[in-house]
């Protein structure tokens, strides 16, 4: 588990400790205009609604699965931390969804979630498990021309199909006290008001624009590792997550969100498979599916694994490997980038290619959580001695994003330096959240360790210090 | 290098990129007549059912804005909502189509404007179900 401050004895969810993102994007991830934001009591009350309400359901809430101390996700070793009356479990302990309501061992071993996509006429076989996507950056990554793609196939919301129609389809999956569904009795639907707050909330979460491409990176490994995702006839990520993002640039232009069929279904021994388990296979968009599933932005990748939609690869290093597989590459969109080959080859790298890659991705992650870190700190800062325990809040969050800024890198043994800053600057917030009287002092110097670990990781320029 | 990205561009959204990204249906089964987000309050066709066709697949409704008949396809999934009942909502049929009852057409997007691409009924009778007229 996690360190959390440890003076902090206070029954406070830690759900509330996702603070509003601030709209103040460092140099190096702005290059256009932020777009507008709605007023912040929509969010705040988006965010009572996304943590607390249950919606007279099974007493899930939209934050029981994208959990604010798991980067708006969950997987198996935060499940693993969940006590067994945790309302993610309601499977287990509630006799009306005992059955094809929830695979509890899939659940607790892969973080899979059972959805209802192609229907709900035979609820014993006719169904997908899906990983729980973060819901990060929504702003950058929900929109294409054809309409709102949201979920892991693009095609998650009931109504108009709009983020802002998603959680109406999200309490009547899982939210339900018994599979008959009926609103009013079984849960009550999301009103007009209440979508309204919770698009808004879900959409000032994390990054409100995408990054240009190409940063100017330090570190040797995650410098090439950029090189080759931008490279076109080699890495080619960046044709369908460009600038690291959710959006496709096929060469006539950015065309948004797209769907693409990449053949994750078809890998070998995907883990959830392995089980045993009824397991069907996953069609993605529509019904029929056609195989398609949505492309998830890059930036926040590392931090937020497992991987895919069925969770079936558990590191960013493994993520970058299935595209140099012959499940990517005997795929629809794996022949597709063939085709446009002149040697005709789809995606082909070798290990320390790959690693490079996934080297560039922990440090883009890496990156953005010290940009949302100084963001919640400086939140924190301004805060006065009577809002202490608003500040605290922001602290927590800022200190959990600075250990996922410390586990992404060390994870890939990258920037030992900008790591011992990451440690010095979690060490200070949470200092800063046990005094009373050095607060802001260890605050601000919690924002220079951060400032510094940022120096280690990107060339430095007036505009970013 | 830009003529091959675009004959990329060309064929990746030949193969997916460009499916249309409309709502998906599976749980708007659940939700009753007038209450789909973004729908009922914007596009769809609120009112009673006048008429059933079932030679020509048209449904006749009785709405504020007029009277309008829309057309059924294979594809219009019809769906009974029993909301008010406290039952659960269900698949139905075009015999569950009857004059009186309480209507809501979702039409097609695009060319197609009167066919309907879903089509929920509401039930208030006691022991109504899938197909009740046809029995």
């Amino acid at each position: 588990m996690r360190k959390v401050v440890q003076c902090d004895r206070s029954p406070q969810p830690v759900a509330v400790a996702v603070g509003v993102t601030i709209v103040v994007a460092m140099a190096t991830f702005s290059a256009c205009q932020t777009p507008p934001r709605p007023p912040s009591d929509l969010i705040a009350k988006g965010k009572n609604l996304f943590f607390n309400e249950t919606f007279k359901g099974n007493g899930r809430t939209c934050g029981t699965c994208h959990r604010a101390e798991a980067n708006l996700s969950i997987n198996p070793a935060f499940i693993a931390t969940l006590p067994p009356n945790d309302p993610l479990f309601v499977a287990e302990f509630n006799p009306d969804l005992k059955k094809n309501f929830e695979n509890p061992k899939l659940m607790r071993q892969f973080a899979l979630i059972l959805e209802n996509l192609d229907g709900f006429e035979d609820l014993e076989k006719q169904f997908v498990m899906r990983g729980v996507p973060h819901v990060l950056s929504l702003r950058t990554s929900v929109n294409s021309p054809q309409g709102p793609r949201t979920g892991w196939s693009g095609d998650g919301a009931p109504g108009d199909g709009s983020l802002r129609s998603f959680a109406t389809g999200a309490v009547i999956q899982h939210f339900p006290k018994t599979l008959n569904r009926v609103a009013g009795v079984d849960f009550r639907l999301p009103t007009a008001e209440e979508l309204d707050a919770l698009e808004a909330f879900q959409l000032s979460l994390g990054r409100q624009q995408d990054v240009t491409l190409p940063l100017p990176l330090k570190g040797i490994v995650p410098k090439r590792g950029q090189e080759i995702f931008l490279d076109n006839s080699l890495g080619k990520c960046n044709l369908c997550h460009s600038n690291a993002g959710a959006t496709a640039n096929l060469g006539g232009g950015n065309i948004g969100n797209a769907n693409f069929n990449t053949g994750v279904e078809t890998l070998p021994d995907q883990p959830a498979d392995l089980t045993g388990e009824l397991v069907p296979p996953d069609d993605g968009f529509g019904k029929p599916g056609d195989g398609t599933f949505n492309t998830p932005p890059l930036v926040e990748a590392a931090d937020t694994g497992p991987f895919f939609h069925n969770n079936a690869i558990e590191t960013i290093e493994g993520a970058v490997a299935f595209y140099d597989g012959e499940s990517f590459n005997n795929s629809p969109a794996g022949h597709t980038l063939a085709a446009a080959d002149p040697e005709g080859v789809g995606i082909e790298l070798d290990g320390t290619q790959i690693v490079a890659i996934a080297a560039f991705l922990r440090v883009m992650n890496a990156l953005e959580n010290i940009r949302q870190s100084i963001e919640l700190l400086e939140a924190s800062a301004q805060k006065r001695f009577m809002e202490r325990q608003q500040a605290k809040e922001l602290l927590k969050r800022a200190i959990t994003e600075t250990g996922d800024s410390i586990r992404v890198l060390k994870g890939g043994g990258l920037h030992p330096q900008a790591v011992a800053h990451l440690k010095k600057a979690k060490e200070l917030a949470e200092d800063a959240a046990c005094s009373i009287f050095s607060r802001h002092r260890l605050t601000e110097q919690a924002i220079e360790e951060q400032k510094n670990a940022r120096n280690e990781l990107v060339e430095s320029s007036p505009a970013r210090s | 290098m830009l003529k091959v990205l675009m004959q990329i561009g060309v064929i990746v959204a030949g193969l997916g990129g460009m499916t249309y990204a409309h709502g998906q249906q599976m749980t708007e089964m659940f939700i009753p007549v007038g209450q789909s987000p973004g729908v009922s309050d914007k596009s769809s066709l609120i009112g009673t059912i006048d008429s059933m066709d079932e030679k020509n697949r048209t449904v006749t409704v009785s709405a504020q804005s007029g009277v309008q008949t829309v057309g059924l396809t294979n594809r219009t999934k019809i769906w009974l909502d029993r909301s008010l009942l406290k039952a659960p909502n269900q698949s139905g049929t075009s015999a569950d189509l009857q004059k009186g009852r309480k209507i809501e057409v979702k039409l097609e997007q695009g060319e197609r404007k009167q066919v309907a691409e879903w089509v929920k009924v509401q039930l208030t009778e006691p022991g109504a179900g899938p197909g009740a007229a046809a029995k």
